[in-house]
């Protein structure tokens, strides 16, 4: 059993953000992720650090939110942002009152906003669509959810945090009415663990219900699906939002080697069960296009969907839900915090961690917005000059990822998952999707003995299972080629059974 | 710009479009055959599968869908085409073992039994059933091979590391026919003390010379001795291309690399030739009847776009199996994917339907209805289509 001040369940941003900022108070913690860090919300977005663009007609406050954190990252995070600049271009026969609304918007909240005409944005981002009206620029920027994550972790575990990600809550323990901690399965090994706490935050974004179900509670919530593509190049430097009210496929965000595309809005029940439609497919990319018309060639690599957790609304349009988070004291011991989105997480866990520290009868202020995330040299990913460095033995050949570093990250988190590889490395991310690499990957770790033969092959059953998902509603063009190629090697060649 | 003539003009340089091309030079035709580059048989195990529903595939043809285009092929012509495939490869020191009557398995790399109906010698001594114990001898970094997924199912297995300094299957192959590594690792080998039935490497064993290879292996140790296909770069595959293309050239035959048919000219019913940008050689080629084996997606005879799929030589009219959203279902494993029908609607003899020209014949993966994975059909049904197409392309010719 494990005693601590703080449990914080949920490995997203959120709670991520709320550890790092409890370890710089100096509060004892303890983080429970059922999964990977960023595996719900928090990795399945843009990657999109905000201006505050998107808001400021809509939604002024949350603007401001956007726009004032959005400084902060910049500044804390300088390696894991990527400074890219945004366009909001307006296309003919956009309105050009939303555009004065905008920019009256953008002022009122603060956030430098430029008109500049379409020759200048073309100049900017020759990709553009020359049929512009023009465009505005604002500061946006792209950021690595998962990268920040993990760095927001570092400073937690430099200073005590205890971190268990792939751990399951299967309940909150109560004492006369209060939680006092909680239960959770190790799902490698079916292991139990309790944990001890005075306080749970509950920072599950899209399963924020089902844990507050676990204490009798509930987060009245309205869960938002939004699907996403990613295109196998870049097609933009820039982050390109569309200048009309918030609407499906109306930004594409630039981010490593790829873009991402999206959105799309339509209102679910189960966070576990996510299907992109072609249709949704389809849409993205048709208005994608008209905001850089090659987007309409391009090979799209994957489709994946996430959820937004938003907190419950009456209003028929899910694009016109409120962006703002919340905070709920279930008056038992257990907080939930709700809503809100990646560009905000920081001032989500100061608002949470000062709720806690005001319970706790302490004074420490929050600390986050200026110390610097600590590892980013270490963590500032797998960028291409350190690839090339080694090109011997190459396991993944879309994104030049050797045996050598897959054998590190393995000993060094002495993962069980090949997802863990994936996220750190990029291996599997390219436009083969690991359709090669993972089959090597699940060997290596067979080689090294940190999972038995039967689970290598039940993992690599599931994988390619969990990998059809995302790129069933992207088949045609290269991409179906490729496909055609992975399903004649794992079921022509390697011969492999339907499962059971 | 610089013509040349020939009686017969083929177009792709798998399985169907090498014998075809082969089996008109024997009849004393004039060939060409033009390439935009390998055929996906570089890719495959090597075997050539028929019909793995049953069996016996002789058999499981009769229980294909109507539409299937082995219904085109009589058994005779089944068996003709076999026969002449490995008489063919005898010619090029390949053996292949088998009969059309049984079905046959190789051991694949994830520990599968996989069926296939005439396969390369160096397979013939694979386990038929999951009795036989086997050692398998892997290589130090071979990033394309990993017994644990063979232990997974077959726990007895027993297996041993050589350290080839090399880590792909090529150049491990290319190792095994210098003589000097070769007297190494069988000093190496013979030390081992295997105690299993059998002995397994992976499909690294030469890439000219590997049945002799095999054959060498197992008389020094005194065990049946067997490979294992890998993932993609293949060495069997590349074996089996490597022996078509060399038959095709013997017979005759010549072959023009990197050539991409851009363009056609034609004639009222006719083509009359199939042209290329590339300067400095032949850019058109005049022929009087044309073959057509460019393949399904991965072989790049048929492109998909988010609203259709086309044929990309000719522009010949495709079966589509439905909207894209009936392409693919949902199930990774499924074999019942509706793309697997997409393909080029024939005649019986082999002649595209709903087209005007009368000099075009197709064989091979590009026809419509094969369902290949699910059929386990793909190299015999190119072998016996390409019989099929060369005799209605000759009768044409007459």
């Amino acid at each position: 059993m494990i005693k601590t001040d703080v449990i914080i369940i949920g490995g997203g941003a959120t709670g991520c953000g709320i550890a790092r900022d409890l370890a710089l108070r100096g509060i004892p913690h303890c983080l429970i992720e059922k999964g990977d860090f960023a595996a719900g919300a928090t990795g399945a977005c843009h990657g999109l650090l905000h201006s505050g663009g998107r808001y400021a007609v809509t939604d002024p406050i949350a603007a401001r939110e956007c726009y004032e954190e959005n400084l902060i990252l910049r500044k804390i995070g300088e390696k894991c942002v990527e400074q890219t600049g945004g366009l909001f271009v307006r296309l003919p026969g956009d309105s050009k009152r939303f555009r004065e609304m905008f920019l009256r918007g953008c002022e009122d909240v603060g956030i430098p906003a430029e008109a500049i005409s379409s020759t200048k944005a073309i100049d900017l981002v020759p990709n553009l669509n020359p049929e512009i009206e023009e465009a505005i620029k604002v500061p946006d920027c792209s950021i690595d959810p998962f990268r920040l994550c993990l760095l927001n972790i570092r400073t937690s575990e430099l200073r005590g945090g205890i971190i268990f990600t792939r751990h399951k809550v299967t309940e909150i323990i109560k004492s006369h009415g209060r939680c006092t901690g909680i239960k959770a399965i190790d799902q490698a090994t079916g292991e139990a663990r309790e944990i001890h706490g005075n306080i749970i935050v509950n920072a599950t974004g899209a399963w924020a219900n089902k844990i507050a179900s676990l204490a009798g509670c509930e987060v009245p919530m309205t869960l938002v699906k939004g699907a996403l593509v990613i295109t196998n190049h870049r097609l933009t430097d820039m982050v390109i939002n569309r200048l009309r009210h918030p609407a499906d496929g109306d930004i594409i965000v630039p981010n490593e080697a790829v873009c991402l595309a999206g959105t799309t809005a339509l209102v679910i029940d189960d966070p576990d069960n996510l299907l992109t439609e072609s249709v949704e497919v389809d849409t993205i990319i048709s208005e994608a296009g008209k905001m850089i018309p090659h987007f309409n060639n391009t090979r799209i690599i994957r489709a994946f969907s996430g959820v937004r957790p938003l907190l419950k609304s009456k209003k028929a349009d899910s694009h016109e839900i409120s962006r703002g988070f919340q905070i709920i004291d279930h008056e038992n011991g257990m907080y939930s915090i709700a809503g809100g989105k990646l560009t905000t997480f920081r001032l989500m866990a100061e608002k949470m961690v000062d709720t806690i520290m005001a319970s706790f009868n302490l004074k420490k202020s929050c600390a986050t917005a200026e110390i610097p995330l600590e590892g980013q040299e270490e963590l500032s990913g797998y960028p291409l000059v350190k690839r090339l460095t080694d090109m011997k033995n190459i396991v993944c050949e879309c994104e030049l990822v050797t045996r050598q570093e897959v054998e590190r990250i393995i000993r060094q988190t002495t993962t069980r998952n090949v997802g863990d590889i994936q996220h750190r490395t990029r291996l599997g991310m390219g436009p083969c999707q690991g359709g090669f690499c993972t089959f090597r990957a699940l060997g290596i770790m067979n080689d090294m003995s940190v999972i038995s033969p039967e689970q290598s092959m039940e993992m690599l059953r599931g994988f390619l299972q969990r990998r059809f998902r995302g790129i069933r509603p992207a088949l045609w063009g290269d991409q179906l080629r490729e496909e055609q190629l992975v399903e004649y090697i794992y079921l022509g060649i390697l011969a492999m059974e339907k499962p059971q | 710009m610089s013509v040349t003539d020939y009686d017969v003009v083929i177009i792709g340089a798998g399985v169907a479009g090498l014998t075809a091309g082969a089996l008109l030079a024997e009849r004393g035709f004039k060939v060409a055959l033009v390439t935009r580059g390998e055929p996906t048989a570089c890719l495959s195990t090597g075997g050539i599968d028929v019909c793995s529903r049953y069996d016996n595939p002789l058999l499981g043809i009769k229980d294909l869908p109507p539409e299937h285009p082995f219904h085109f092929v009589s058994e005779k012509t089944i068996r003709e085409s076999l026969d002449h495939f490995q008489t063919a490869m005898r010619e090029m020191d390949l053996p292949y073992a088998g009969a059309v009557e049984k079905n046959r398995f190789i051991l694949s790399a994830l520990g599968t039994l996989k069926t296939s109906c005439l396969v390369p010698s160096t397979m013939e001594a694979a386990p038929q059933d999951n009795n036989d114990n086997i050692h398998i001898i892997t290589f130090k970094g071979l990033k394309d091979f990993y017994p644990g997924y063979i232990i997974s199912r077959r726990k007895k297995t027993g297996f041993s590391v050589y350290d080839a300094g090399v880590y792909s299957t090529m150049s491990i192959a290319s190792h095994f026919e210098e003589k000097e590594f070769f007297e190494k690792f069988i000093t190496w080998l013979t030390k081992l003390d295997i105690q299993e039935d059998k002995v397994a490497f992976p499909a690294v064993l030469g890439l000219e010379s590997a049945s002799e290879i095999v054959h060498t292996i197992s008389v020094l140790i005194g065990k049946p001795v067997f490979e294992i296909p890998t993932i993609p770069p293949s060495m069997p595959g590349r074996r089996l291309f490597n022996a078509l293309k060399g038959y095709f050239r013997k017979k005759g035959g010549t072959i023009y690399w990197s050539w991409t048919v851009t363009g056609i000219e034609k004639s009222g019913k006719i083509i009359e030739a199939v042209t290329t940008p590339s300067e400095g050689r032949p850019n058109s080629i005049n022929a009087k009847a044309f073959i057509l084996s460019t393949g399904s997606f991965v072989g790049g005879g048929l492109t998909a776009t988010r609203e259709a799929i086309m044929e990309n030589v000719f522009d010949l009219p495709v079966h589509v199996p439905g909207p894209r959203d009936t392409w693919f279902e949902n199930d990774y494993f499924s074999l019942n994917h509706g793309i697997g029908k997409a393909g080029i609607i024939v005649d019986s003899s082999l002649r595209p339907a709903d087209t005007r020209w009368e000099n075009i014949f197709t064989c091979g993966s590009i026809l419509s209805h094969t369902e290949i994975l699910k059929n386990g059909c793909g190299h015999g049904l190119a072998l016996a289509t390409a019989h099929v197409a060369v005799k209605s392309c000759m009768e044409y010719i007459r």
